[in-house]
């Protein structure tokens, strides 16, 4: 029964996914594509920003999923969420906490933040798809989104560094980002830190992708709209 | 014994937990929930744990703390702001919120923790309600029943939306004032909405909630929206009643079908011949053959009358008359439908009816068993489905028709119609005995024009068989008497012309030919011409000398080398040889042999084997 409404929700949720993901790139692939390379094409900021919001806020969809799934079905009663949170990688980035911090940082600086962090998830996304694929009975609805979110994070950070060359162009600064260290808690053999790995690592994902979007709506609306969305 | 005492512990247990439950939980104070309605506070409720008219001794605190950095900041801090959020609250301002940022907050009561909880403040957005609700028309249909309205709010006003730091989404739910259950909407980002087909007379309500457009949970419903729509205009209808096109369409539809389906299963056979219609097989021109089936002898005396060759009135020559012998065996059915009468009368009904009765004589002297010859035919199947008894006498009849029509066919170039016209013409002869002119019937069924030859073409007694035997210088021909023959065998003659013909004829589906068709269409002679020979063997015969004015060209010989045989003993068959004139019949006496008595017993019909034994 309860393998059933799994496979039931999972493929929902597939399906749900698959729309999704058809709908943002019928999204994306409205917008006037620039190959890439290409010095003289120039996509409008503002095309740009759209997209990225799209791609962001997709990803934050996704992760939210992908936890609460996560959660139904290896956290429940272990008590995860009172073991503390651990920290994410990604807090040694000094991002803005609350809105008046992010309203005070610069737009290019806020930029590379946000370039860091999505960089810093590079390569926790490929080892989360490669690990949740090792997993016992690997549910098709995580494996999905977690494959899901690699490549739009890709997409994501590509995007982000043509809206940095446009808005702040010139300055190229060095590709810095948290490094990851929590691959070895991921492979542990005892099954129940390894499963808290997992789950540390999607709640940290889930954080990130709203931090990111978060930023990113914030920014859309400074830069194209002049602070009125 | 053991069972009781389990159950009544179990029962004590119960209602002591349930009484002390209730202590319990009004003692001890419990998070309701923590709540941040833009993002940027965040407040935190819960229960108080106080009993009933008892306070207790210590009060509730409540203690936070905050990731910073890397590693907890040891020390659990008390709440900042025990009022703004009410009572048993705990409001943290936007200085103490961090965002992304967990936190775990605990409760004490008198120094000991009753409750804990971790979370983001990205978790626990709920934003507050929409303001502003309005809604303007925007049209009312043509009947006057249903209208649409725009409804419009403003976000929350402690939400930023402005400058990015939360999207939010909307639902909108609407109902009648007096029902029960609210109509939902999709989500929108926007902050404005159409509700359509409201209508005229009820009164609405309206009501929006919002929520973060990454979370799920859904925060307070704003107040709620009166619309009153105007007033219906007096003329509109009472009822929103449609004609119900659409079921009158589908079932006109379905009528129309079943109408069509029993008009196609009725008419199947009609619609068979109309779809696939039957090929025509090449008709021997000449007169109708539904007046032929239908006994109208008249009108086809009429159609042969616009040719000059025919002579009703022969039948009425008394010489002719002379020589004809009647055979009245049996019937007196015979008796009318004799040949002699047939030729004598003018009522051609009559002789229709004689040709269409069951009449076992006509052609077929020698079919004492008039069965055999029924299943003869039959069994060949010669007639396109009618299976009557009657067949097989007009299929005789049809033979000899048959016979004569491809003669003349062959022989006038102007006449294209009957040719059997010329037959009435040769048979009259004076004669002593009467001979009908034999006329071998072609084995082409087309029963058209055949039925019709009401003369004596048929082979209705050997008597009536003439054949020529000479034809005179002055161009009239001899007719002599044909040998009894009690098979009744119609031989036929065709003129060589026909031999193609015969071929053609022979394929056709007839189970019988003449055998002398066969005969003939194998050895095909190229004479046209005939010339009326007398065979030696026709001396011992009467001649009949036609006193028509058969015109009998020189030169036209019969089929000789074919007609006669040695063995031959009399030659009963006369073949006409259509001589160019229109009025010219040349007739030739041929004799086929009489192969076998079995051959006789087929009377004149020969089945394919037949032909077979027949044939070389």
């Amino acid at each position: 029964m309860d393998n059933k409404g799994w496979s039931l929700k999972g493929s929902l949720l597939l399906l749900l996914l698959l729309v999704s993901d058809l709908l943002l790139c019928q999204s994306v692939a409205s917008l006037p594509i620039c190959p890439s390379g290409a010095v003289n094409c120039q996509v409008s900021l503002r095309d740009l920003f759209d997209r990225a919001v799209i791609l962001s806020h997709y990803i934050h969809n996704l992760s939210s999923e992908m936890f609460n799934e996560f959660d139904k079905r290896y956290a429940q009663g272990r008590g995860f969420i009172t073991k503390a949170i651990n920290s994410c990688h990604t807090s040694s980035l000094s991002t803005p906490e609350d809105k008046e911090q992010a309203q005070q940082i610069h737009h290019e600086d806020l930029l590379n933040l946000i370039l860091r962090v999505l960089r810093s998830w590079n390569d926790p996304l490929y080892h989360l798809v490669t690990e949740v694929r090792g997993m016992q009975e690997a549910p098709d609805a995580i494996l999905s989104r977690a494959i899901e979110i690699e490549e739009q994070n890709r997409r994501l950070l590509e995007g982000m560094e043509k809206i940095v060359g446009q808005v702040h162009p010139g300055i190229r600064e060095n590709e810095v980002y948290s490094v990851w260290s929590g691959l070895p808690s991921l492979q542990m053999a005892d099954e129940d830190t390894r499963l808290f790995a997992f789950y540390n690592l999607l709640h940290c994902l889930r954080r990130d992708s709203h931090k990111i979007d978060n930023y990113l709506k914030l920014l859309k609306c400074r830069i194209v709209y002049d602070s009125n969305c | 014994m053991d069972l009781w005492q389990l159950l009544l512990t179990l029962a004590v247990a119960g209602s002591g937990s349930a009484f002390s439950g209730s202590e319990d939980s009004s003692e001890k104070p419990k998070f309701t929930k923590c709540r941040s309605p833009e993002l940027e506070t965040f407040s935190c409720h819960w229960t108080d744990g106080v009993r009933h008219g008892l306070k207790n001794a210590g009060s509730v605190q409540l203690f936070y703390i905050r990731r910073s950095t890397q590693e907890w900041t040891q020390e659990w801090k008390e709440c900042p702001d025990y009022v703004s959020a009410g009572e048993n609250s705990c409001y943290f301002n936007s200085s103490y919120t961090s965002i992304w940022i967990p936190y775990c907050i605990k409760l004490t009561s008198n120094g000991g923790t009753v409750d804990q909880k971790c979370f983001s403040v990205e978790e626990i957005v709920q934003p507050d309600p929409p303001i502003g609700l309005n809604w303007t028309l925007l049209n009312i249909s043509l009947t006057g029943i249903h209208a649409d309205i725009q409804v419009r709010w403003e976000p929350p006003p402690n939400a930023d939306v402005q400058k990015g730091w939360i999207v939010l989404k909307y639902e909108l739910q609407y109902k009648e004032v007096n029902e029960s259950q609210w109509k939902m909407m999709d989500p929108v980002l926007s902050t404005s909405v159409p509700v359509y087909s409201l209508r005229l007379d009820k009164e609405y309500e309206v009501r929006v909630r919002s929520r973060q457009r990454n979370s799920e949970k859904y925060g307070e419903f704003s107040e709620v929206l009166y619309v009153t729509l105007p007033q219906m205009s007096p003329f509109a209808c009472e009822e929103d009643f449609q004609f119900p096109w659409f079921l009158i369409i589908i079932f006109g539809i379905f009528g129309l079908t079943m109408i069509l389906f029993l008009f196609i299963f009725s008419k199947q056979q009609r619609i068979k011949m109309l779809i696939l219609p039957p090929v025509p097989v090449p008709k021997i021109k000449g007169i109708d053959p539904d007046l032929l089936k239908e006994g109208k002898l008249e009108e086809v005396n009429t159609i042969l009358a616009i040719h000059d060759n025919y002579k009703p009135e022969f039948y009425n020559d008394d010489s002719w008359v002379e020589f004809i012998e009647l055979d009245i065996d049996d019937l007196d059915e015979k008796t009318e439908g004799s040949d002699t009468d047939r030729l004598l009368s003018n009522d051609h009904e009559k002789s229709l009816n004689i040709l269409g009765a069951k009449d076992d004589d006509s052609g077929r002297t020698s079919c004492y068993e008039p069965d055999i010859l029924e299943t003869d035919f039959n069994a060949s199947d010669v007639c396109d489905g009618t299976s009557e008894v009657a067949q097989p006498q007009r299929l005789k009849g049809e033979v000899d028709l048959l016979c004569l029509d491809q003669k003349n066919q062959n022989n006038s170039p102007s006449t294209d119609t009957t040719p059997t016209t010329q037959q009435p013409s040769i048979i009259l002869a004076k004669e002593n005995k009467p001979r009908p002119l034999l006329i071998s019937g072609t084995e082409s069924t087309q029963q058209a024009a055949h039925t019709q030859l009401s003369n004596p073409s048929s082979l209705a007694n050997i008597d009536f068989y003439a054949q020529v035997s000479d034809i005179t210088p002055a161009g009239s021909v001899v007719l002599s008497p044909g040998q009894k023959n009690k098979a009744g065998i119609s031989p036929c003659d065709m003129p060589p012309e026909v031999a193609s013909l015969c071929q053609a004829n022979f394929i056709m589906d007839n189970a019988y030919f003449c055998e002398a068709d066969a005969k003939k269409c194998i050895t095909v002679a190229p004479h046209v011409e005939a010339e009326s020979r007398v065979e030696p063997s026709f001396n011992q015969e009467d001649i009949y000398i036609t006193t028509e004015s058969l015109t009998t060209t020189a030169g036209q010989s019969g089929t000789t080398e074919r007609a006669v045989s040695s063995e031959m003993p009399v030659p009963d068959y006369t073949s006409i040889h259509i001589i160019q004139s229109p009025r010219g019949l040349v007739l030739n006496a041929t004799a086929l042999p009489l192969p076998d008595k079995e051959f006789l017993s087929s009377c004149g019909y020969v089945s394919t084997d037949q032909l077979n034994k027949i044939m070389p």
